[in-house]
């Protein structure tokens, strides 16, 4: 039998295959995702603390999501070679991910601006919090937070952090006008040398992210929290800020979070549904807290936060690293 | 006392036990230490899971034993090819690999093992006996005294430059100017990056080091038949050759006592490491020497004083770290991280309550030396034939391993592109006279000299007096200038003689 393809025939063919076309990809989102491994980016090096907690919390949402998570470290200039890669380089099709720290990386933007807008991206799965700290070593003279604050209205003290944008940077920079204390901020390079500073008397004190205070042990004493005391002893006992001084200022927290491309959360919308409900139902499940200590992190440190959570720290660090950048950039 | 010395004596035989871990380490370590690259820090990283499945005193003295080894075997490719594996070994080819081509790479091995051994057991030794005493050493080299450490090494570029004053400069200040790049130590600006994001942390220094020594080194001898200048010399290399070298390490035992020593002491200091101080040690090897005109030609002196050197680092690193929880240097920050995740807690009460771990760690240390020397030192006699094999095999190897190298510390193909960049400016440098030396010391010591000296700058709001503020720090200013001048004068005098002797002559 011959057939004609008329104009009719094939307007109704053209509609009813490109109505397939266009939902193929949907019914095949819905019912696949994910159907392979989940890319991660990490932009600090391997072995570190941001390595040991990624591996700790996805041991256990891979089993909820049903997929594994494969790491790939991009360390260098304070996170941004690990953001740039990512926003340049890989898919927005919510099969990559990014595992950053919002405090410091997202201050980076505050400080000097990523080639991508910062608005193409957001963190929409907060693992943990970890508050910036005061701490001195063990043989300082400054003994207590009034030794601190009355020296430092004697004179100018040298005060280590990490790097310059750094949370616990700014808790120090908010402490000083709170008190009128005069600080000098000395950028040591790095967690371990900003303890040794203060250890070794090469900085009058320093201030770093709390869980690093607590593993440099006996050397060292911490005076204050830029945020709530979630561990007592093991930071001395040391008050919280805001409960000294009375001020409200937020958090100074270097805290770990999953982030991931708008556009992909756009176009995606089921596998990002996937994503952030099976990143809760880690969170409700025991094994997260048993394998979280087995890696030796600070179980009170795990703290869940979804999209607005994030947001709204982003959105906090980026508006003081603005209000700081002067001291912190020395522009 | 008696007490310390019968808990000490209960850990050695214990740590004794441990030889079923001690002796293959050595030999892994050897190999990581020997590609460029690899190096006992990334290895145990890549390990970490089998390390942390060890019980506590068997994961360290795994770890120990692969630190120590993995800096001895950095010297190998250093002596034979001209390729340090780590920068620690960075000042070792500059008499090991003349030593080499002249056919003497078996002779250069064993000075090697012999003074790597003895070095890193003495040092072991004596941080034993003085940990209290070194744990201090931190407490004084602030950055003040810092920038005068480096100085002492950076010094070395004006020794290489007095065969070719201008070229020498020339290169030495291309390798700061290199050194320079990257983000700044206090604001982070970034500074001759030209728009590479990889460059933000500054020059990596594998790549830069493979590149300038390895890869222009490759360039080199493909235009050779094989690496040793009178071709067939080693190829009866012989027992006798071994104790020729181990002879001419031990007639210089005070040479390796007094370069250990100061490796030991930078080693105890936080962020220094072994590349300053073999530097350093080689600065002041030759500044001390009656015959500084032949460092830099195969002299054994200066084979000796790095590798005893940067043997020395590796037991300063751990007192710090076991005594105040801070890690001296990368390999014993992953040791921390380990130790943490055991319990470990820090500080002086862990020689009470954990001996076996405080004590244990030196102890380790000793016995993998003292192992290393027995396994090692017979088969310098096989390592010295690489020097043999045709170039044709040998260059191609050496590229691929290196430039493979090169990218194993980031992951970065950029940092492959940027070795082959680098060799190429060491192959250029050489075939023009400039010695690659005086560019790698630049790029090595010169961004530790400016974090040094910005960071004392933001702590004095720029005052530059407080360069002369410390007493150590002035101490060591004055110790300087006399290892600088000293020797010009020395030298001055040393011709003097030489020309009035024969006047003399003449006149008689």
């Amino acid at each position: 039998m011959k057939r004609t393809l008329n104009r009719r025939t094939f307007l109704g063919t053209s509609a009813v295959a490109t109505g397939i076309a266009l939902a193929a990809p949907q019914i095949a989102r819905a019912a696949g995702y994910p159907d392979r491994n989940i890319g991660v980016i990490i932009p600090t090096r391997e072995g570190g603390g941001a390595d040991r907690n990624f591996r700790a919390f996805t041991s256990i949402w891979k089993n909820k999501l049903n997929a594994d998570f494969e790491p790939g470290f991009f360390p260098g200039a304070s996170g941004r070679v690990g953001y740039e890669v990512y926003m340049g380089k890989k898919a927005p099709d919510a099969y990559s991910l990014i595992f950053g720290n919002m405090g410091p990386e997202v201050l980076n933007w505050a400080m000097q601006a990523p080639s991508f807008d910062v608005n193409d991206y957001f963190y929409f799965g907060r693992v943990d919090t970890d508050p910036g700290c005061l701490f001195v070593g063990v043989e300082s003279p400054l003994k207590t937070l009034d030794d601190v604050i009355a020296e430092g209205k004697k004179r100018r003290l040298n005060v280590g952090t990490s790097r310059m944008a750094h949370p616990a940077s700014i808790g120090l920079l908010a402490l000083g006008e709170e008190t009128g204390a005069d600080f000098n901020l000395i950028p040591l390079s790095g967690g371990k040398n900003t303890v040794a500073g203060a250890v070794t008397g090469e900085v009058d004190f320093s201030v770093l992210t709390s869980g690093s205070v607590i593993a440099a042990g006996e050397a060292v004493k911490t005076l204050l929290v830029f945020g709530e005391n979630r561990v007592g002893e093991r930071l001395h006992n040391a008050p919280g800020m805001n409960d000294v001084y009375g001020t409200d200022l937020p958090e100074m927290l270097s805290s770990r979070a999953f982030a991931i491309h708008k556009k992909a959360a756009d176009d995606f919308p089921e596998r990002f549904e996937t994503l952030t409900s099976t990143f809760k139902a880690t969170f409700d499940d025991p094994a997260l807290l048993e394998a979280y200590i087995a890696s030796k992190g600070t179980p009170e440190y795990l703290n869940y936060g979804g999209v607005e959570e994030c947001g709204a720290f982003m959105t906090a660090m980026l508006e003081l690293g603005a209000k700081y950048k002067p001291l912190l950039s020395g522009a | 006392m008696g007490e310390t010395t019968t808990i000490l004596f209960e850990v050695f035989i214990d740590t004794i036990g441990y030889w079923w871990v001690i002796i293959p380490t050595i030999f892994l370590g050897l190999i990581v230490g020997g590609i460029p690259g690899f190096s006992a820090a990334n290895t145990i990283i890549i390990l970490m899971p089998l390390t942390l499945a060890m019980d506590l005193q068997t994961g360290l003295v795994f770890m120990v034993t692969l630190y120590c080894a993995a800096r001895m075997g950095a010297g190998i490719p250093a002596i034979l090819v001209n390729i340090p594996g780590t920068a620690g070994a960075a000042a070792t080819p500059l008499d090991g690999y003349p030593m080499a081509k002249a056919g003497k790479g078996q002779q250069a091995l064993a000075i090697s093992f012999v003074s790597s051994s003895i070095g890193g057991l003495l040092t072991t030794l004596i941080a034993l006996a003085t940990m209290p005493l070194l744990a201090r050493v931190g407490f004084y080299m602030h950055s003040v005294e810092m920038i005068v450490v480096m100085l002492f090494g950076i010094s070395l570029i004006a020794s290489i430059a007095s065969q070719d004053m201008l070229k020498g400069l020339i290169a030495g200040f291309l390798g700061l100017m290199i050194g320079s790049i990257g983000t700044d130590v206090v604001y982070a600006t970034p500074r001759g990056t030209f728009g590479f994001l990889e460059l933000y942390d500054g020059v990596p220094l594998i790549p830069a080091l493979v590149g300038l020594f390895a890869v222009s080194e490759a360039f080199i001898i493909i235009e050779k038949r094989v690496i040793v200048s009178h071709e067939g010399d080693v190829k009866t290399g012989s027992w006798h050759d071994t104790f020729e070298g181990v002879r001419i390490a031990l007639r210089h035992w005070w040479h390796i006592v007094w370069t250990s020593v100061i490796g030991l002491i930078i080693g105890v200091i936080p962020g220094a490491g072994a590349s300053i101080a073999s530097f350093v040690a080689y600065q002041q090897s030759r500044s001390l020497s009656k015959t500084p005109e032949l460092y830099g030609t195969g002299h054994p002196q200066g084979l000796i004083a790095p590798e005893s050197a940067n043997n020395g680092v590796t037991s300063g690193t751990l007192v710090p770290l076991l005594v105040l929880g801070i890690p001296g240097g990368a390999t014993a920050a992953i040791m921390l991280v380990v130790m943490q995740y055991h319990g470990v807690s820090f500080g002086p009460s862990l020689f009470e309550t954990q001996p076996e771990i405080g004590y244990g760690m030196f102890m380790a240390m000793a016995v993998a030396y003292l192992l290393m020397f027995l396994t090692i030192l017979p088969l310098s006699r096989y390592m010295s034939h690489v020097t043999t094999i045709p170039t044709i095999y040998l260059a191609p190897m050496i590229i691929s391993f290196t430039l493979v190298g090169g990218f194993v510390p980031r992951e970065y193909m950029f940092d492959m592109y940027l070795a082959l960049g680098f060799g190429l400016l060491g192959y250029i440098a050489r075939r023009t006279g400039y010695h690659v030396a005086a560019i790698l010391i630049g790029v090595i010591l010169g961004p530790l000299l400016e974090r040094y000296f910005l960071l004392a700058l933001k702590k004095s709001d720029g005052d530059i007096m407080t360069l002369f503020s410390s007493k150590l720090g002035n101490v060591l200013w004055v110790a300087l200038f006399f290892s600088l001048v000293l020797p010009a004068v020395f030298d001055w005098r040393r011709k003097r003689r030489e020309l009035m002797g024969q006047q003399r002559k003449l006149v008689g």
